[in-house]
């Protein structure tokens, strides 16, 4: 049975807990940011930031909404960083998407290829890191560093199949009390995430894609659009320009003859 | 935060630039009965360094360049990263080899294995030139194979990236023999091969209309976007200037006022040079607009 994570948008606070918790048990050192006037920070995910909380605001009938999403790796069960990686150093353990750091080159091909922009490589390691469910907590037992910290229970970890019915009885919930846009993301998406999100709106409103595609997923379109392309420049102008030259000059030394 | 800077863009033209000089040298050979070795090995003399450059520039820009070699214990073809190395791979080998056996005698006395060379040659050849053409294609296939609206929004940017490579290997052959003032590609060649970059330039248009006007309409969020960027946004002067001038429109019309002409004396430099400089630019930065306008 695959472990997944339960985000309850409507719970949060955007304290940002799960942030700090995420740096500290990963040893990863504060970013040095500037103030744009906002209490997000850091302004985006990146190779030691590996969690972070989005502020989103919007008009809802006349009144401002405030939602914060938990943004980090979503664990896609189609992986787009594991389809293009071309040193196999991507690879799925029990659900959880891993990078083996070994093996990692730092092509920086999962970074272009994440829908949801959450593998980064820059310096000084050089190799791609993310989100990596917390592995060494949960194979002994725990719950990832980012769930054990949350204060208001806005996040809950166990088995997807479990976490899934609780997620469909929320959604019915919120519904029927006010929240009709409310729905369940993550269930399908890329295969199935291991990160559900409860939103109350559409996906795009929270900074997440409406439907996120597999990179490869037209690949083979792609390379036969390539060589038709080839082919055609083979027949037009080249065999129409040269083989008609050729066929000029034997004509012109045969009526010379 | 640009993760894809100039080692890719510089890499994606060299290794595009050196597939397209050898899928046209090999064309015009076999459709002129094999008269035009010169050209083809003047293509692959071309090319060859090309790919080489382009290979280490790659292998710099990794996070960690000393484990370039895990690429070549890795083959999967889902991968167009891991697909497109093994075809720069073969490619390089065959240009190679070709190479060796092109000037095998200047070295050793060859008389007796001369049709055993020639068999050789000509199967890698045609090896060659099927991989030439995987190569262009890969270039694309790359970017396209993303999550970058701009590169993924559409199918088309392998088929802009094949009809660039055609036009800048085109130019890359040109330049180099009027420089080099190689008398063994005739001047007849020469003005037909400018002839074919002209229509090669058509064909690339039209692409390039079509790529703009499917981003348009994508699905694909982000991709209308991506389109703004280039057309009205940051890049738009390298684009307006550097991709629809350069690569273009100017080596175009300088193209069509020397058609069916012959080319000679002080005429080549405005009917051949400038236009096939022009094109290498215009190449270069159709290459660094879409890498960085891809990641904005």
């Amino acid at each position: 049975m695959a472990k997944a994570a339960l985000v309850d948008f409507s719970k949060c606070t955007g304290c940002r807990g799960c942030q700090v918790a995420c740096k500290s048990w990963n040893d990863h050192l504060a970013e040095e940011t500037q103030n744009e006037g906002t209490y997000e920070n850091p302004p985006e995910l990146s190779a030691s930031t590996w969690t972070r909380i989005e502020f989103y605001e919007f008009g809802n009938n006349g009144e401002v909404q405030w939602y914060f999403r938990k943004a980090q790796c979503m664990h896609c069960t189609n992986a787009s960083c594991e389809a293009v990686c071309p040193s196999g150093a991507i690879s799925h353990q029990g659900g959880v998407v891993i990078i083996d750091q070994d093996i990692c080159i730092g092509c920086g091909y999962c970074v272009m290829a994440c829908p949801f922009d959450a593998v980064h490589n820059e310096p000084p390691r050089g190799t791609a890191r993310k989100c990596w469910f917390c592995m060494d907590r949960v194979s002994n037992g725990y719950e990832p560093a980012c769930v054990s910290t949350c204060p208001t229970g806005a996040i809950k970890f166990g088995e997807r199949a479990e976490l899934l019915t609780i997620a469909h009885a929320r959604v019915n919930s919120l519904k029927s009390n006010g929240h009709p846009n409310a729905r369940l993301y993550g269930e399908n998406e890329m295969g199935g995430l291991q990160w559900l999100y409860i939103i109350d709106g559409r996906p795009s409103e929270f900074g997440l894609p409406e439907s996120p595609q597999l990179a490869t997923h037209a690949l083979a379109s792609q390379w036969v659009g390539g060589i038709i392309t080839a082919g055609v420049l083979a027949a037009i102008p080249f065999w129409l320009l040269f083989r008609r030259r050729r066929e000029l000059e034997e004509s012109s030394r045969v009526g010379g003859e | 935060m640009i993760t894809w800077g100039g080692p890719i863009w510089l890499y994606l033209w060299l290794a595009g630039m050196a597939g397209g000089a050898y899928f046209a040298a090999f064309l015009v050979d076999r459709f002129m009965g094999g008269t035009q070795k010169a050209l083809l090995r003047l293509a692959t003399y071309v090319g060859l360094p090309f790919a080489v450059i382009g290979v280490l520039l790659l292998i710099v820009d990794l996070g960690v360049p000393i484990r370039f070699w895990h690429l070549l214990v890795q083959f999967d073809v889902v991968s167009a990263m891991s697909l497109g190395t093994w075809i720069l791979f073969v490619w390089v080998g065959a240009a190679v080899i070709m190479g060796i056996l092109w000037n095998a005698d200047r070295f050793i006395s060859i008389e007796g294995a001369r049709p055993a060379f020639a068999l050789i040659t000509n199967v890698l050849s045609w090896i060659a030139f099927i991989f030439a053409a995987l190569l262009m294609t890969y270039t694309g296939v790359l970017l396209a194979s993303s999550n970058q609206p701009l590169w993924a929004g559409t199918v088309l940017l392998p088929c802009l990236f094949v009809a660039s490579a055609v036009s800048t290997g085109v130019a890359a052959v040109l330049i180099t023999a009027i420089v080099r003032r190689d008398e063994t590609i005739s001047r007849r060649t020469i003005a037909r091969l400018t002839e074919a970059d002209a229509v090669v330039i058509v064909i690339e248009m039209a692409i390039l209309i079509s790529f703009a006007i499917w981003l348009g309409v994508s699905a694909m969020g982000g991709a209308a976007e991506g389109l703004k960027i280039l057309t009205i946004g940051a890049l738009a002067p390298a684009f307006w200037v550097g991709v629809v001038l350069l690569a273009l429109l100017i080596p175009l019309g300088l193209e069509l006022r020397s058609w069916g002409k012959e080319i000679r004396g002080r005429a080549t430099w405005l009917a051949v040079v400038v236009p096939s400089v022009c094109v290498l630019l215009g190449g270069l930065t159709l290459r660094a607009v879409i890498v960085v306008g891809g990641q904005m």
